[in-house]
């Protein structure tokens, strides 16, 4: 006879001690490894669908930064007109080979009902990005009214760093600025001249990519990353990155 | 550009393949593929699959609410989605009684830039 486990006692020997690989089969599954215990026997894991990372813990109650620039993005919506695209492109001036926001296209030939879904994908201006903490320079940092993460292109050497930390593959090298580019939610092109939204949440036309600022109760940002009915996401949480970009449905 | 995220375009070249061979027998003589890209790009409506999947006839659709020549509806100004809510054009049916609603499901028939873009190269 085996004596019964009591799980309350067991001591939770670390997710750090967790592979990689074995994360990211966890969270194919859509669950997130969050302990492990004796002695790797038993792991614990929590959804990881319905987590709302930027607004969970010491961001819930308050949001750091005022106004604290936020994007929704309904995913289902997207059509994949690229007209986002195609704004960002001639409000930033963003060459032809590159991009700053895209539309990520998945096919799933065995679904029921539609087979084919759009996710459109931009810098996720993260909370605790790390592309700012490895650019040598201090050229990208994390604007301490607004949090967007932005580019100082004069203290950039183009050492790529950036780019290969950054979970979004949101960063590209400029060859006209001889400088990393990226999206900064228009904050130069339009934000600071008085603009309510972005190029890209302007020209959509399917109300699929909502911009506003999550500290303020009655935005549309806030109220979708606030309820509960509908699940709310991030990309890539593994990363741990706290995105200020959140995919919904409906 | 590093590690780009590869675009899976496999389906929509095999759906287009697939038309692009035609249907045998009597309901083999249909418009084919069509590739609507305006008002947006694009829009991507099968002949194969109304005509031979669901059985529909030429004149359901032809007669009225679809001229017979191809992609004729994208010149007017009234093909939107807001057209096809109303019960025009696709809307006709699209309504959630006879077909899914034409405010649901939006990527089943908006292929995209993409899409259209795979289909040129044909």
């Amino acid at each position: 006879m085996f004596t019964k486990m009591k799980l309350d006692n067991l001591k939770n020997e670390g997710v750090e001690n967790v592979t990689m690989k074995e994360r990211r089969d966890f969270l194919k599954m859509g669950l997130a490894i969050t302990g492990i215990f004796a002695g790797g026997t038993i792991l614990s894991a929590v959804s990881s669908m319905n987590k709302v990372f930027a607004s969970s813990e010491e961001f819930a109650s308050k949001y750091p930064y005022k106004p604290h620039y936020s994007m929704v993005i309904h995913q289902d919506r997207c059509i994949d007109c690229e007209r986002c695209v195609e704004a960002c492109a001639a409000t930033n001036s963003v060459p032809h080979e590159a991009y700053r926001t895209r539309i990520l296209e998945k096919d799933v030939p065995d679904a029921i009902g539609q087979k084919r879904e759009f996710i459109p994908v931009l810098c996720n201006q993260c909370n605790l990005p790390q592309c700012t903490r490895v650019c040598p320079t201090k050229a990208t940092y994390k604007n301490p009214k607004n949090g967007i993460v932005m580019m100082d292109i004069a203290k950039c050497i183009g050492c790529l760093t950036c780019q290969e930390s950054c979970p979004y593959n949101a960063r590209y090298f400029n060859e006209e600025k001889k400088a990393v580019d990226k999206c900064n939610f228009c904050f130069d092109t339009r934000l600071s001249k008085g603009e309510q939204l972005t190029g890209c949440a302007a020209a959509c036309p399917a109300k699929c990519r909502i911009f506003g600022d999550l500290s303020d109760q009655g935005s549309d940002v806030y109220k979708t990353v606030h309820q509960i009915e509908k699940a709310v996401w991030v990309l890539r949480p593994e990363a741990g990155t706290k995105p200020n970009v959140f995919y919904t449905k409906g | 550009m590093k590690k780009s995220i590869p675009v899976t375009v496999t389906t929509v070249l095999l759906s287009l393949t697939l038309a692009g061979t035609g249907g045998a027998g009597e309901n083999s003589q249909h418009g084919g593929e069509i590739i609507f890209t305006k008002p947006v790009r694009s829009v991507q409506f099968s002949h194969k699959a109304h005509v031979e999947q669901k059985g529909l006839t030429c004149d359901m659709c032809h007669a009225g609410t679809f001229e017979m020549q191809a992609l004729k509806a994208q010149e007017k100004p009234d093909f939107t989605m807001e057209s096809l809510y109303q019960g025009k054009y696709c809307g006709a049916c699209h309504n959630g009684t006879m077909a899914f609603a034409s405010n649901t499901r939006c990527a089943s028939c908006h292929s995209g830039v993409k899409g259209s873009n795979v289909a040129q190269s044909h």
